[in-house]
């Protein structure tokens, strides 16, 4: 959206504002009693129509985003997701006054959320990493491609400055064997996997160990058949590739615009 | 994490199942994640900044596939491994390889956000907002 007018900031004549944590339903009790998040703040809601923010006081004058903050406000969504829906809010978004969290917030954005909370009803987000075991596969693309092979026997006993681009030529082929033996690898993974998953989202990795980092989102009916096949699976790729998850956590990699297709 | 706890390790124990209670798993599960609000419309924090940091690196370039090049003659040192137990050599290159990782943004992020804990010190906030309506 191209700004449509000179963007100015205005000076906040307060030093309080409201930490957003997320967006749930509208309910009484929805938020326990006593839940405190960043600063030690309580967390209360504000709501609107049917759907509420959870919000807590914050001191603008502080800095914001160290250890205790990041880990009180992913506490604040787990437990807010051990209990219900929630949507999770970017960590640090905040606003200024009630006023500000109804109109900017939740009155345009009513029937969007609650849609979205009846999507994530139900169901818990788990976080997949797979990983190739480096020496593993590393021993595995020399052996496979006779360049890679030479280019390795060429350079391996050579100084770190010699022979340079013979060593950024084996590098290259190698990220691209790498990345062959990736797409195959992702494939298989996924295809075993999804079928157990109401949504999935990939996240971007990178390294030469990296495989898979993918966020499933998980209907809790399913969750022990889904972690008893992902044990399944760990056990039988563990000679090639790490598996390691994550969960259940919040649904933040569930609120955006594209995961539902 | 409170919800973790309901769910640890079981079966045959291949699966890693780690409770995500440090910073840097914190700070992978909420990257860059949860519903955007408009920026006009929030006020600026104070080191919030660092969380931006862009997490996905540029693989085809020169120094990586230098990186890729090395980690390849590592294997030397199993394939000539002398006298040493061929465990010892993997859980070695290991430790340098994750030293090593080429996803070096994220760990800068994660090391700046750090070395700011504990940090009680007050500094100037920025007292401005970005607010503004949009007049469309």
């Amino acid at each position: 959206m191209a700004p449509t007018t000179t963007e100015a900031d205005l000076v906040v004549d307060t030093d309080r504002g409201y930490f957003v944590y997320g967006v749930v339903a509208q309910a009484p009790g929805r938020v326990p009693e006593g839940l405190t998040g960043v600063g030690g703040a309580p967390v209360r809601s504000v709501g609107h129509g049917p759907v509420a923010a959870v919000v807590g006081e914050i001191d603008l004058q502080r800095t914001t985003g160290r250890r205790a903050d990041l880990v009180a406000y992913s506490e604040v969504l787990d437990e807010l997701a051990s209990t219900g829906a929630v949507a999770p809010v970017q960590f640090g978004s905040v606003l200024l006054d009630e006023q500000s969290i109804i109109e900017e917030l939740l009155a345009p954005n009513e029937q969007h959320f609650a849609g979205l909370l009846d999507q994530l009803a139900g169901r818990a987000q788990f976080n997949l990493r797979a990983s190739f075991h480096e020496h593993v596969v590393l021993g595995e693309v020399v052996t496979a491609d006779p360049e890679i092979r030479r280019l390795h026997e060429l350079t391996r006993d050579l100084p770190e400055e010699a022979a340079y681009a013979d060593r950024v030529r084996l590098g290259e082929l190698v990220a691209r064997a790498l990345e062959d033996k990736r797409v195959l690898e992702v494939e298989a993974l996924l295809d075993s996997i999804l079928p157990l998953t109401a949504a999935y989202s990939l996240r971007s990795g990178a390294g030469i160990e990296h495989l898979l980092d993918v966020a499933l989102l998980v209907d809790d009916e399913r969750r022990s058949e889904f972690e008893d096949h992902l044990e399944g699976l760990a056990e039988a790729v563990h000679e090639r590739i790490g598996l390691r998850l994550v969960g259940p956590v919040a649904p933040y990699d569930f609120v955006g615009g594209d995961t539902w297709g | 994490m409170t919800v973790q706890q309901s769910s640890q390790r079981r079966g045959g124990g291949y699966l890693q199942r780690p409770a995500p209670s440090g910073l840097a798993d914190v700070i992978e599960i909420i990257l860059d994640k949860g519903i955007v609000i408009d920026a006009y419309v929030r006020v600026s924090l104070v080191g919030i900044e660092l969380l931006t940091i862009d997490a996905r690196i540029v693989i085809a370039s020169v120094d990586t596939y230098l990186r890729f090049a090395e980690a390849t003659n590592r294997l030397d040192l199993i394939e000539h491994g002398g006298g040493k137990p061929l465990d010892e050599f993997i859980g070695n290159m290991q430790e340098s390889g994750a030293a090593k990782k080429v996803g070096g943004a994220v760990k800068g992020a994660k090391k700046a956000i750090t070395s700011g804990d504990d940090d009680e010190e007050r500094r100037p906030a920025r007292k401005s907002s970005s607010r503004r309506r949009s007049e469309a």
